[in-house]
């Protein structure tokens, strides 16, 4: 990691501050998250792991400030979102955030390009612009612009997540937020994905993915482990056991 | 920036319409219903009513009738009397009865006025004679006739200028009714004047007022026949002879008969508007429930979307622009096909019968306004509006972490 960063200062883009987060149904209470902190710092490359149920996915749509935590503080590239109105909220999971999602979540009545373009949409940046960045972005995520005017449903699952990844990327965002992103897919599109993602990484992308795959989970620089709600530890990744790797 | 925001928006929204036609149509269909009935209705209703006024109002528009109510009679003291109220240009006395003519093989029913005939055709503007003249006072045989009495049905000539005309009419004579006969040749033919309510110049015979007692044997005057100077006091001179002859007289001047048709065609297109609502309200329910339903088929895109940076503000438009642009075609197909149809509609035309033979068949062309047209389109506007509002407000508020678990 050093050699990347050197003796600069690294920029923080996720701060969260003893995250607390407790759904209610009725007046039974589940906490889902039981008091988290945690930093992470620009071109970093992490995965969280857990059982199902260990909190993953509320811990991930707190970061992707798709859920506000019970208590808590979350910074966001620097910015504390938790006096920001849901307008506000919008606009920076608009700027400072990607997400790849488990079940892609491509509109199939939308072209690739379309999908890929839908984050330049709310930014009010004109379409040929808009093209211009979504061949870029797809170019950058799969290497094949030959897809832009297809149909997702006519892409495979490997090809729909990497469509997937370029929606995530067009719009520059300092943060990659990746939630079990191979969880549907095979063996062979999942390496195609995670290299997609190192690569990404290279180039300079924050990713953080959620996994409960640890051929995927030691691809990654950093793992942190969540159960039951709380972090109960940093793994350091073996390489040897990364997916691509094997 | 919002209005590059709002093209793309739209574009999406059409995407999504024609991904699932058949629903699309069909709600389209039934927004379309509203303004296709408002716009055909009202307009075919504007139009007959138009007509009917121009129609009263060409008979005179400064020409007021008073009649004797009940027993009373008519005198020279009262035709002085009418003559001293102010704006009053000229006031005759006239007898009238219904008659019956025979016209080539026909039997017409006519109607007959013994009045100087000079005040007719100045009262009248659209009364012109054809051919002949207007007989003076003292020539109390000479009539003109109307152009549906000087010709048969088909056109050809009945009676020509010189030619005996022999009225039948009824008089009563000592409470018994006598059939009577008398004949008048024919001075002036009037030119064809047309359609005509109230009363119609084509099946009228004109004689001088003379011919009232010495012709037809009638002692009282039917009531007197007043030309104000202009159609502004005509309500004026009503008045004052409502409060001189309070009870004992009917006043009808061709002005407020107008104003009563103008109020009942007022009233008319009112009930049609307000029945043309409902249908306006359905469409509202049909828009909502197809709006819904799309909204919680795709819950989980409007959570991608929401993931994506799209703000609360962005997808309720979103998801309103779809049911505007329904309403927006429905509109179009609706006033299309209202205009279309106002136009069948009044081509067919509507019979008004008086009686076995006085039939009055109004065939005017539909009243298409901008008013119309606006109206009805505000309305399908609203309709997409306030069909739209609330799926889009409950699809905007969706937490997108809810959204995005949603199956």
């Amino acid at each position: 990691m050093l050699r990347r960063h050197g003796v600069y200062m690294r920029r923080e883009v996720v701060v969260l501050e003893d995250i607390v987060k407790i759904y209610r149904s009725g007046s039974v209470e589940t906490p889902a998250l039981r008091g988290i902190s945690l930093k992470i710092y620009e071109g970093e490359f992490i995965a969280i792991m857990g059982p199902s149920g260990s909190g993953k996915t509320t811990l991930l749509n707190i970061m992707g400030l798709l859920d506000k935590p019970t208590s808590g503080r979350v910074y966001i590239d620097g910015i504390e979102v938790s006096k920001l109105n849901s307008g506000e909220i919008a606009r920076i999971r608009n700027y400072k955030i990607g997400f790849v999602f488990q079940s892609f979540n491509l509109i199939n009545r939308l072209t690739v390009l379309e999908n890929i373009e839908i984050p330049l949409i709310p930014r009010g940046i004109p379409r040929p612009k808009r093209i211009q960045m979504a061949t870029n972005a797809l170019i950058r995520a799969a290497g094949d612009p030959s897809w832009l005017p297809k149909k997702p449903n006519q892409l495979s699952g490997g090809q729909q997540q990497r469509v997937a990844i370029a929606r995530a990327i067009v719009g520059e965002p300092p943060i990659l937020l990746a939630d079990e992103p191979t969880g549907n897919l095979d063996m062979a599109s999942s390496r195609i994905v995670v290299k997609t993602f190192q690569e990404l990484n290279k180039t300079g992308s924050t990713i953080v993915v959620i996994t409960h795959n640890p051929e995927v989970a030691n691809c990654t620089e950093k793992i942190y482990v969540l159960r039951d709600g709380r972090l109960i530890g940093e793994v350091s990744p073996d390489p040897s056991k990364c997916i691509l790797n094997m | 920036m919002f209005l590059l925001f709002l093209i793309d928006i739209f574009r999406m929204a059409v995407k999504v319409l024609t991904e699932r036609k058949t629903r699309a149509i069909l709600t389209i269909a039934g927004i379309a219903l509203g303004p296709f009935a408002l716009v055909m209705i009202s307009s075919v209703i504007d139009g007959y009513g138009d007509y009917i006024v121009s129609q009263v109002q060409g008979l005179g528009q400064n020409t007021i009738v008073v009649f004797p109510s009940g027993n009373n009679k008519l005198t020279e003291n009262d035709l002085n009397n009418i003559r001293s109220i102010p704006g009053v240009k000229r006031a005759e006395p006239f007898y009238s009865i219904q008659g019956q003519v025979k016209v080539g093989t026909e039997t017409k029913i006519v109607f007959i006025y013994a009045i100087p005939p000079d005040l007719v055709f100045e009262s009248i503007s659209g009364l012109e004679l054809e051919k002949g003249s207007i007989p003076s006072e003292t020539e109390y045989l000479k009539a003109i006739i109307g152009h549906k009495i000087a010709y048969t049905d088909d056109g050809s000539v009945a009676y020509d200028l010189g030619d005996v005309l022999t009225i039948t009419y009824l008089k009563s004579v000592n409470g018994r009714n006598e059939v009577k006969r008398v004949s008048v040749v024919v001075n002036g033919v009037v030119k064809e004047f047309g359609g005509a309510f109230v009363l119609s110049p084509d099946l009228t015979i004109i004689l001088p007022l003379e011919a009232g007692q010495r012709l037809l044997g009638l002692s009282d005057w039917s009531g007197i026949y007043i030309l104000a100077e202009n159609s502004n006091v005509v309500q004026d001179i009503v008045r004052e002879i409502q409060s001189r002859y309070r009870g004992v007289v009917d006043v009808v001047s061709f002005q407020s008969i107008a104003n009563v048709i103008n109020s009942v065609v007022g009233a008319v297109n009112f009930i049609s508007f307000a029945a043309s609502l409902s249908s306006f309200a359905v469409a509202v329910a049909g828009v909502a429930s197809t709006m819904i339903t799309s909204v919680i088929e795709r819950t989980r895109e409007i959570g991608v979307l929401k993931a994506l940076g799209f703000r609360d503000r962005e997808v309720l438009i979103m998801i309103l622009a779809e049911s505007i642009i329904m309403s927006i075609i429905g509109g179009v197909i609706g006033i299309t096909l209202g205009m279309i149809g106002s136009h069948i509609l009044a081509s067919t035309g509507v019979t008004i019968r008086a009686g076995p033979q006085a039939e009055i068949v109004i065939k005017a062309p539909p009243k298409i306004t901008v008013f119309g047209i606006l109206r009805a389109t505000i309305l399908t506007l609203m309709v997409g509006i306030a069909g739209g509002v609330f799926p889009a407000y409950r699809a905007s508020k969706i937490p997108p972490a809810v959204a995005l678990r949603y199956e």
